[in-house]
């Protein structure tokens, strides 16, 4: 080793505690850019094999009624390699135990044989028997929330009669990677099953012997799946075919792809700005460092050492903070991946879901880091690079003092000298004094974002939950059906009111850019389920026009006042353009609204409601839901707080783990930067410390300098930084925010003082490391050689 | 001094050494002038001067006379404003920065003014270190016993006196045998005994390698140990002297 990189060694062990401080902050960023890269891979790649070696098809459809040899037809598309009708339905199912109902989406298996496409992973149990009856497979997320397994019984209200069924096995299908209800954000483990028959079981208890209402189709390699959608939509129309869609509109698909995107976002936010602050620390400790080595570097250079030699000297100081800070970042990232690989598996059910490292990314973040460290120690190598070596003859002169800006306009003899010291010292040291300053900005900054993301969530919540939906439960019926139906609900002891609604499949199309959702007819003014604005006030629903979310509004890129093409998908399938009424505030998917008679006299169809939003006494709950459950023209039953509750267990504790981690790392690196800046303020001020106890002054009242700099800055950064971390949160709200999930930007006191509080803490313990090293500043040697 | 007798120019591979008395530094109307307008200060005006292969230069002048500044531009750290300035017929007034750094690489030796030292170094490491960019180094515990610091190699410059430390400083600029020493006020912070045994390790270097030696002082006592005393006021040369015989380091007492 020569003796250059000897010195290296030394003065890095001097400067430990700072260049660890920002090799961890490097670290927390690379760990966040590790973690979320392999994330990112481990899905998709669990998620290739999964469909690929379960058959996941390409197009689905659902229609009314088709019969078998329909789907012989389809098979004859050109482009279609496979094709699986099935029966699917929505269910009522009777948990002992369980005072709500569930619902559970229905599908069927082939009576003989394994499905062609979308094919089952057993996890549990077995596979049903052919020709049994009485045999169900129920999805494993739902079975694990209620402890069921093979063997265990349930109750199913199938068209009208309970029946009763034993599990014969837990599955995991590629159609259902995400659990969830059609149309809903959220998982809902508790009172959403996915469950599987046999085909003729099924098609006997709802009449559709010898034929499907839902059909998977698999393309051939090349084809094209637009003109195999276009040819099927064709085909299914005289069987009440909804549209048929694509992988890209799978409810389970679209979510996993938002997941990742999401974690993209991330997975560039987050390492940037902590990288961003990387870069700062190296700057300020390496320009501290060359600072305090002008007579070194120019007596180097007199003896005959080069600019380059003398760079790559201190661009080696970076090189090593940058290799230390990859290697803890690359572990770190390593580490939590596995764990929140874990996690992931609560919302994501694949086979085979294990952590992949992106081995991409291991260059990706020593690069990342690399070029933080680089820009960071540029200016001060550069520096280093072209200090004249003649320098290496002359001391550095001495500092020019005068009295500050505060003394001259004549508070001065009110403040101690210690402050009076700490204010001269930065007006002297303008550069120093925002160095520092900017790092406290920062830390705080850094801060406001994990608890922006909290604050976002739970807001969204309250939003839907408690402002939004009213209701206590929501039920549904089979088909739409008269008016009349509300009478029956309004009779359900406990009920307090009824309000109904009309839920229609739509595409809604302006220009080239189209969305199918469910359109809702709601009453104009209801009391129950309410349209909200922006403002949080509630939209009166007009007799013309409709409402869209204000995403919907800007994905389809209409104003209010422009017409939008509603084409229905149901029934009589009319189209007919209809002017944007209003926008509505929304944080999931998109929506859009229609009073309800509107609606009805658009579809052509009468006075027709699909279910009931229905208040609840809250004395006579439990005498509702038993009603509710007996039910048989109620399908689906949504309890609000029962899904609220779900959330908590699931998302809820999931958001939160992620946003401690996060939240963890902040604080890390907002002592980091801290902590460095007054170790650095220190170093810079150690002789004149020095000389201070030479002269007389008590180790106090030098510490008061210290502490009066800080003090000052700090007071003067964490506004700033304040108001910088809201700019960065929604920066990252920004990258992170999509179509399915938004988060709005929510920055609260709590937050706010949270972050001020940390820096004010970090400050004072920073204080008392810095204040111990002062005491063990040796006088003596802090005279002799310069340090 | 055998440490230094057993090493040759020729074994270092670098061109014929120049005869004694050959022209080393060639120096014509020399000058230096920092700032511009109403703030410059002329640190050189005109010197006229040559150093000769094997002498012994004594700078004698008052504080502010120019001495370092003469040094620095011997010695490749600046750059003059006017004149010329030959190094072995080498343009070295003209020289870029790669040129320079090269020739204080191969042929310079510096000892200065204030110490400059690697505080995170040893005395040993210290001297080591510019002994790596020599191709011929003599061994850095060979250089700190000839400055009398064989029994302190291991020292931070911390855990040494400030005369201790100018020691370190001139066993670092001769471990790479240089072809010019340049010392500015070597013996500025030393006491009598130690003061001699370095202009000794100074004298001798100059006498047993023909090492072209120039020493900034301003003790006049000094100027008997040399061949030639240049004597500067003003930036200017006023006065060359001439010893007949150079006094041994050991008689001269301050
Ligand atoms: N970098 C510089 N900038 C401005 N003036 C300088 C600089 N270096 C030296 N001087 C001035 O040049 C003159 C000669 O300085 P110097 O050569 O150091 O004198 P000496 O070494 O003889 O004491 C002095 O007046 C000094 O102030
Ligand atoms: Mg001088």
């Amino acid at each position: 080793m020569s003796l250059l990189d000897r010195k290296l060694l030394r003065d890095l062990r001097a400067l430990k505690s700072q260049a660890l401080a920002v090799a961890l902050v490097m670290a927390c960023g690379l760990t966040m850019m590790v973690m979320t890269r392999s994330l990112i891979v481990s899905l998709e790649s669990a998620r290739m094999r999964y469909y690929e070696e379960y058959r996941f098809a390409d197009v689905f459809a659902r229609m009314k009624r088709a019969p078998d040899d329909v789907a012989r037809r389809i098979a004859e598309i050109p482009g279609v390699a496979a094709v699986q009708p099935s029966v699917g339905r929505m269910v009522t199912i009777d948990l002992a135990g369980l005072p709500e109902p569930v619902m559970a989406w229905f599908g069927t298996v082939p009576e003989r044989g394994e499905p062609l496409l979308n094919r089952l992973h057993l996890r549990r149990g077995r596979l049903l028997e052919p020709e049994a009856r009485g045999e169900i497979l129920v999805s494993e997320a739902f079975a694990e929330v209620h402890g069921l397994g093979p063997g265990d019984e349930l109750a199913a209200i199938l068209n009208g009669r309970k029946v009763p069924l034993r599990i014969a096995g837990i599955v995991l299908s590629p159609e259902f990677v995400f659990e969830a209800p059609p149309g809903a954000a959220l998982p809902d483990n508790r009172t959403f099953a996915v469950v599987w028959m046999n085909y003729q079981e099924l098609a006997e208890a709802f009449n559709m012997e010898g034929a499907f209402n839902q059909v998977s189709v698999a393309l051939e390699p090349g084809a094209s799946e637009r003109s195999v959608i276009a040819e099927l939509d064709r085909l299914l129309v005289p069987y009440g075919g909804l549209r048929s869609y694509g992988r890209a509109h799978h409810a389970s698909d679209v979510r996993v792809d938002d997941e990742i995107r999401v974690l993209l976002g991330l997975s560039v936010g987050f390492p940037i700005v902590f990288l961003a602050v990387g870069a700062f620390m190296t700057h300020a400790v390496m320009s501290r460092q060359i600072t305090l080595q002008r007579e070194q570097i120019a007596m180097l250079k007199a003896c005959g050492f080069g600019r380059r030699e003398i760079g790559l000297h201190y661009l080696k100081f970076a090189i090593v903070i940058v290799t230390v800070g990859t290697v803890l970042g690359v572990i770190g990232g390593v580490l939590l991946g596995h764990r929140l690989v874990d996690l992931y598996h609560r919302f994501f059910r694949f086979p085979d879901l294990h952590f992949e490292l992106a081995t991409g990314v291991l260059f990706a973040a020593a690069a990342a880091s690399a070029l933080a460290a680089v820009i960071g120690v540029w200016g001060a190598v550069r520096r280093a690079m072209r200090l004249p070596p003649a320098e290496a003859m002359r001391p550095e002169p001495p500092a020019q003092f005068e009295p500050s800006f505060i003394e001259r306009i004549g508070i001065g003899r009110w403040i101690g000298v210690s402050l009076r010291m700490a204010l001269r010292n930065l007006q002297r040291k303008p550069v120093q004094a925002l160095l520092t300053a900017t790092a406290l900005s920062l830390a705080t900054a850094i801060l406001i974002i994990p608890n922006a993301f909290r604050d976002g969530v739970s807001y969204v919540l309250d939003f839907q939950w408690d402002i939004v939906q009213r209701q206590s439960a929501t039920v549904s019926l089979v088909e739409p059906g008269p008016s009349r139906a509300l009478a029956d609900f309004r009779t359900l002891p406990g009920v307090v009111s009824a309000e109904p609604f009309r839920a229609t499949p739509v595409e809604l199309v302006s220009g080239p850019i189209a969305r199918r959702l469910n359109l809702i007819g709601l009453r104009g003014e209801g009391g129950l389920s309410r349209v909200l604005d922006g403002e949080l006030r509630q939209i009166v629903l007009p007799p013309r026009g409709i409402v869209l979310s204000s995403k919907l509004g800007e994905v389809l890129g209409v104003r209010i006042g422009d017409e939008v093409l509603v084409r229905s998908l149901e029934g009589k399938r009319v189209e007919r353009l209809v002017p944007v009424a209003a926008f509505s505030e929304d944080f999931a998917g998109v929506s859009a609204f229609m009073e309800l008679t509107a609606l009805n006299r658009l579809l052509l169809e009468g006075d027709l409601v699909s279910g009931a939003y229905i208040a609840v006494d809250r004395g006579r709950w439990g005498d509702f839901l038993a009603a509710v459950k007996e039910t048989p023209r109620a399908t689906s039953v949504v309890v609000k707080e029962a899904m609220r509750e779900s959330f908590r267990k699931t998302t809820a504790e999931s958001i939160g783990v992620l946003q401690m981690i996060y939240l963890l790392f902040a604080t890390l690196v907002a002592f980091g930067i801290v902590y460095n800046s007054a170790r650095i303020s220190l170093s810079e001020r150690a002789r004149e410390l020095a000389t201070l106890r030479v002269l007389g002054f008590t180790r106090g009242e030098v510490g008061a300098v210290l502490v009066g700099e800080l003090t000052i800055l700090a007071v003067l950064a964490v506004p700033v930084g304040l108001w910088l971390g809201g700019w960065l949160a929604r920066g990252l709200l920004t990258i992170v925010n999509t179509e399915t999930v938004r988060l709005p930007l929510v920055l609260t006191l709590a937050n706010y003082s949270f972050a001020a509080s940390v820096i004010t803490v970090a400050t004072v313990v920073s204080l008392l490391v810095a204040a111990r090293r002062i005491r063990e500043i040796d006088l003596v040697s802090a005279l002799k050689v310069r340090d | 001094m055998n440490a230094l007798a057993h090493s040759s120019a020729a074994s270092s591979g670098r061109p014929p050494d120049l005869a004694r008395g050959e022209v080393v530094f060639h120096v014509r109307n020399l000058s230096k002038t920092y700032g511009t307008g109403e703030a410059a200060v002329h640190a050189l005006a005109g010197v006229d001067l040559d150093f000769r292969q094997g002498e012994l230069v004594v700078l004698l002048g008052p504080s502010g006379s120019g001495k370092s500044t003469l040094l620095n531009l011997l010695g490749g750290l600046d750059t003059p404003s006017a004149g010329t300035l030959l190094y072995r017929g080498w343009d070295l007034g003209a020289a870029d920065e790669a040129g320079l750094t090269q020739y204080r690489r191969e042929d310079v030796g510096f000892v200065f003014q204030a110490y400059n030292l690697i505080p995170s170094l040893t005395a040993r490491e210290n001297v080591g270190l510019i002994g790596e960019l020599a191709s011929d180094p003599l061994p850095a515990e060979e250089a700190l016993r000839l400055v009398g610091l064989g029994a302190r190699l291991d020292h931070f410059p911390a855990q040494l006196s400030g005369g201790e430390q100018q020691r370190v400083a001139i066993a670092r600029a001769i471990a790479k045998r240089p072809r010019v020493l340049l010392c500015d006020e070597p013996t500025g912070a030393l006491d009598v005994r130690t003061g001699i045994v370095v202009l000794e390790a100074i004298e001798s270097i100059n006498r047993e390698l023909g090492t072209l030696a120039a020493i900034i002082t301003h003790n006049a006592v000094m100027a008997a140990m040399a061949d030639r005393v240049f004597s500067l006021s003003d930036g200017r040369v006023v006065n060359v002297q001439t010893n007949a015989q150079r006094a041994p380091v050991s008689t001269l007492a301050w």
